[in-house]
This record gives structure tokens, C-alpha cells and sequence, in this order.
């Protein structure tokens, strides 16, 4: 496909993705006060709350349609933002199961492996490691929340308010279109809120797959240009900076550190120049929930999308600066590879356990 | 350098052919300082460091084109697996003939000087066809013209052929050895170079199974 009509194309998802966002916030709606009180009275408590987002992320291998989805919730009233600050932040440790899954394809050679598998879990440990230190101090403090939320004040209005977002206008016709489909085929109340949702969330995950699959054609080669200028000079900030614009680019992080694994498999790159690109895309990914949040009409949808760029731009001032705390995830990392290299078993365990089996009886303790 | 992502600029493979072509002429440079000093009576020592850090350059130059294929087959995935590979194959050839240099060099460093013989001529000729190959090797890397590819092809063939005779005409010489040796040294690095610069031709128009092979895969012409 050309070029100009990829490009093309690639708004066109843009859109079809914010209408799914819409509808999903217009599904939930449509639901009774009671209906949305029963569904989302299972994450009022943080931690499962924070179980939820891992859960889901890992289901969808894609934070970016996790914290859409979220966006979308917190936007049509039924989800506040106390709640769906720690979903978010499950949401950032979901999401690093992909590029472990990536590094598993390289468990037969033993020294690769072991420098995939260290490349991979780095990411999850800094990001278990940002949440550990940053979900307390928000349910101590809640700064993280009334920080956003000033943010939100300032640029769309108070909490409480309707947004008048100019992209809202685009979205509402098709949402309504769709919404009275529905209805002429007598579907109302719950019924009817549920299929919009369901709709919603399928048009938000094709959307942003098909948009990941587009754009990451649109720029491989300047993706793999600047790999290549950046990563032969070393890591740091520069680094960094890469992570953001690729996962910008092609809307996952999931991209950006994946692509990074086979580098470090095959020993181009070290873990320590891969760790910045790797933190970059943390930054990079929550445009996808700020973007979301351009559709929604309450300002607590934008809140929650600056709270997922606050925790990682945060966890990056905390763990990063300082060369021993920055070890840290680092040190970990190497530690679990070197059991894995040679216990097979330790690095299938660790992605079941990690994000299957310790997410799943967290939910169950604490809904 | 975070900017080159949003600069303008040939990308993938393409770049990977244009640092193969510089490569290549780093070891024309090698191979035409290398046989100056053994053909022309070149000071050793002036052109030994030159050749060793031309040396240098090609094998970092390898390890590099390395790294940006595997950053390449991350970043495109397997959909040209094939050139990639190939790639692989061309950048191995290019280092070799690199190494092949610089065993000439070699030669002159245990005092090899033919430059007074009385075959220096012909010599010197074939040198220069070899070194004019290089050249258009290059050319041939950046045009993927096949015609021109299968007549470079042949031109190697006739020329290695050649060398073989000339080799096996020093193996059944009665000249004394010191003649004959060093001449018989010379040619093989020579065919070694000119297989090798046929194989890089063929990287970009043969399927990857039969590169650097006859006769639909029978027979190897590499060594």
C-alpha cells in the first residue's frame, strides 16, 4: 500500500478507535446505577484493582487497550478515578508479559536466552518496582491523582463538569447511529449496554491492532535508522527519548520492547542500553489513554490518562538518577536469567505465576 | 541522533548495501596497497600500517553490518529473510578478501619482491583486473543488474580458471623454489579474491541456497 493511503488509513483507525471508546462509555450508561455499582464494586479495593489491570492487560497483550478500555470507564461515571488509578497501574506491569513471551522463543540456545530473558524482565521488574514504591504513597497521599487532576483542571475544567471535547462532536454521531441500531432491534436497558460495550471494547482492540500493524509499517525504516544511530553509541537519556518516539509511533510499547529482545538475544545491544528504550516506552504508551481520553466528556477521563504518564514519567525521576537504584531492576533481571539458564522450567513458571496465577488469586482475595 | 528518526533517508537493506560497497572499496584500497608492495618494490613499512588499519576498519565494518541486520530482521521481521541472510554471506566474503590482503602483505613483510621478475609485467596486469573487478563489484551491489552480474560472473570463472593453471604450473615447475613458491602463494590468494568477488556479485541475483556454488550446488568455488 502506498504510503499517503497507509497514512490515510492510519487516521481512519484513529477515529474508528475513538468511536469505540465512546460507545463504550455510552454502553455503560445505558446500564442501570445499580447494574454499574454491582460490576465495578470488585476493584473498589486498590489491590484488586490493581490485579484487574494486570489481568486484563495480560488478556489483551496490549496496555494501551487497557487503559483505553479504562479511560472509557472512568468517562461514563461508572469507575472513579481512586479506582482506576491502581488498574492503571496493573495495566503497566500487564503489559511487560509480551516481550517475556518474546524472549522464550530463544530458550533453546542457552547464552541468548540468557541475555533475552534478563532484556525482558527488566522491564517487569522496574515496573513492579514503580508500583511497590508509588501505589502506597498514592493511597497514603493520593498525589498522583490530585496532581493530574490539577493538570486536567487546568487544561479541560473541573472535576464534575462536562467537557466540551471538539473530537466528542465527531464521535457522538456514530456512536448514536450504532446505538439506535441496537434499540431498533429491540434491545434495551442492560441488554443494550452491555452489547455497546462489548462492541466498544472489540472496536478499540481491532482498531488499535490494525493502527500498531499500519503505523509499524508506515516507520520501520526510520525506526530501525535510529536503532541503529542510537543504540551503537550507548544508552542514557537519548536512548530514552527513542523509546517514547517509537512507542508514540506505532502506539505500543509492546512494539518498541519487543523489538528489543532479539537484539539482546543476539547480543547487539546490552541490557543496559535496552533498559532506557524500555523506560521511554512506558512513556510513549500512555498517549494511547490521553488520546482515548479526547473522546470522552468528562475531564476524570483526561485525569486518569495524565495519572498514567505521571506514574511513569515518576517511577522514572525515582529509580532512575541514581546509578544504585538504577542497578537495581537491572541486577534482578541478570539474577532471574541465570536461574532460568538453567532451570527451563523457572522462566515458564515466572510468566505463569507472575501474571496468571498471582493476578487471579489477588482478585479473588481482595474484591 | 534521536532526530534521525524523523529525518528523511534510505532505510532497511539499502543502507545495509551502501556500508557492504564502502566496505568493498576498503579492501580494494587493502589489496592494492598489499600488491604494490610486493610487485612494485613499495616500502614495506609505508604501506603496512595503512593496510593493517584499512584491516581494522573492515572487520569493525563487519561487525557493525552484523548488528544492523539483526536490528533489521527485529524492527522488519522475516518477510526478506533471504536477502538478509545473504547479506550475511556477502559481508563474510567482503572480510575475507580483506584477510586475503593482507596475507599478500604478508608476503612482502618475508622479503617476496617481484617487482624486478621478468613475468612483473603480466603481473602486474592481473593485478589490475583484479582491482578493476572490486570496482565494478561495487557498482554491481548498487545496480542488481543481471545481465552485467552474469557476464562478471563469467569473467571471475575465466579468470580463476586461470589462476588454477597458473598454480598448477608452479606446482610442476623445475624453476628453483624461491621463484616458484612465492608465485604459487600469490596466485591462490588471488583466485581466493576473485571467487570471493563472484560470490558477492551472485548474493544479489541467486537464490540463497546455491550462492557460491556451480552447477546447481554441486560444486563449491569458494575456498
Amino acid at each position: 500500500m502506498p504510503t499517503p493511503a497507509r497514512a490515510v488509513l492510519v487516521v481512519t483507525l484513529i477515529y474508528v478507535f475513538l468511536v469505540g471508546v465512546g460507545l463504550l462509555e455510552s454502553g455503560i450508561k445505558v446500564m442501570g446505577a445499580d447494574t454499574q455499582e454491582q460490576l465495578f464494586q470488585g476493584v473498589s479495593n486498590p489491590i484488586a484493582g490493581l490485579f484487574v489491570g494486570i489481568l486484563g492487560t495480560v488478556l489483551v497483550q496490549s496496555s494501551s487497550a487497557s487503559t483505553s478500555v479504562i479511560v472509557g470507564l472512568v468517562a461514563s461515571g461508572a469507575l472513579g478515578v481512586d479506582a482506576a488509578v491502581p488498574m492503571i497501574m496493573g495495566a503497566n506491569i500487564g503489559t511487560t508479559v509480551t516481550n517475556t513471551l518474546v524472549s522464550l522463543g530463544s530458550i533453546r540456545q542457552s547464552e541468548d536466552f540468557k541475555r533475552a530473558f534478563a532484556a525482558a524482565t527488566v522491564h517487569d521488574f522496574f515496573n513492579l518496582m514503580a508500583v511497590a514504591i508509588l501505589l502506597p504513597v498514592e493511597l497514603i497521599t493520593g498525589w498522583l491523582s490530585s496532581a493530574a487532576e490539577s493538570i486536567s483542571e487546568e487544561l479541560v475544567g473541573a472535576a464534575g463538569t462536562e467537557w466540551k471535547s471538539p473530537i466528542k462532536k465527531w464521535v457522538k454521531e456514530p456512536v448514536g447511529w450504532l446505538k439506535d441500531l441496537y434499540s431498533d432491534l429491540g434491545l434495551e436497558e442492560n441488554v443494550l449496554g452491555t452489547i455497546m460495550v462489548i462492541t466498544g471494547i472489540v472496536i478499540v482492540l481491532l482498531a488499535l491492532t490494525f493502527i500498531t500493524k499500519n503505523m509499524r509499517q508506515l516507520v520501520a525504516d526510520r525506526v530501525e535508522r535510529s536503532l541503529n544511530a542510537v543504540l551503537g553509541t550507548g544508552g542514557g537519556s537519548v536512548a530514552m527519548l527513542l523509546g517514547v518516539i517509537i512507542t508514540i509511533s506505532v502506539q505500543s510499547s509492546s512494539i518498541t520492547t519487543s523489538i528489543m529482545v532479539p537484539l539482546a538475544a543476539a547480543g547487539v545491544v546490552s541490557i543496559h542500553n535496552i533498559y532506557p528504550v524500555t523506560l521511554g516506552a512506558n512513556v510513549g504508551t500512555t498517549i494511547t489513554a490521553l488520546l482515548a481520553a479526547l473522546a470522552a466528556s468528562k475531564p476524570e477521563a483526561l485525569t486518569v490518562g495524565i495519572v498514567h504518564t505521571l506514574f511513569n514519567v515518576s517511577a522514572i525521576a525515582i529509580l532512575y538518577p541514581l546509578k544504585q537504584v538504577r542497578e537495581i531492576p537491572i541486577r534482578l533481571a541478570q539474577g532471574l536469567a541465570h536461574i532460568a539458564v538453567t532451570r527451563q522450567a523457572v522462566a515458564i513458571g515466572y510468566v505463569v505465576v507472575m501474571f496468571i496465577v498471582i493476578p487471579l488469586a489477588g482478585v479473588a482475595i481482595f474484591r | 541522533m534521536v532526530m534521525s528518526f524523523f529525518r528523511k533517508g534510505d532505510g532497511g537493506l539499502d543502507t545495509i548495501a551502501a556500508h557492504a560497497v564502502s566496505m568493498l572499496a576498503d579492501a580494494r584500497h587493502s589489496f592494492d596497497l598489499s600488491c604494490m608492495a610486493v610487485l612494485s618494490g613499495a616500502d614495506f613499512d609505508a604501506v603496512a600500517d595503512d593496510v593493517r588499519a584499512t584491516d581494522g576498519r573492515i572487520n569493525q565494518a563487519e561487525q557493525d553490518l552484523r548488528g544492523e541486520l539483526v536490528v533489521h530482521v527485529s524492527v522488519h521481521g522475516s518477510d526478506d529473510i533471504g536477502e538478509v541472510l545473504g547479506y550475511t554471506l556477502l559481508i563474510k566474503k567482503i572480510e575475507r578478501m580483506g584477510d586475503q590482503a593482507k596475507n599478500i602483505l604478508d608476503l612482502a613483510e618475508e622479503g617476496v619482491d617481484l617487482s624486478g621478475a621478468a613475468d612483473v609485467e603480466e603481473l602486474r596486469s592481473i593485478r589490475q583486473t583484479i582491482s578493476e573487478m572490486m570496482g565494478e563489484a561495487a557498482e554491481l551491489l548498487g545496480n542488481h543488474d543481471q545481465e552485467r552480474a552474469d557476464a562478471f560472473r563469467d569473467s571471475t570463472d575465466t579468470l580463476r580458471y586461470n589462476l588454477e593453471d597458473r598454480i598448477r604450473d608452479c606446482m610442476r615447475s623445475d624453476r628453483p623454489g624461491h621463484e616458484v613458491v612465492p608465485r604459487a602463494i600469490l596466485f591462490r590468494y588471488w583466485k581466493r579474491i576473485v571467487a570471493n568477488l563472484g560470490s558477492v556479485v551472485t548474493t544479489a541475483t541467486e537464490p540463497l541456497q546455491t550462492q557460491g556454488y556451480l552447477d546447481d550446488g554441486a560444486t563449491d568455488i569458494d575456498d
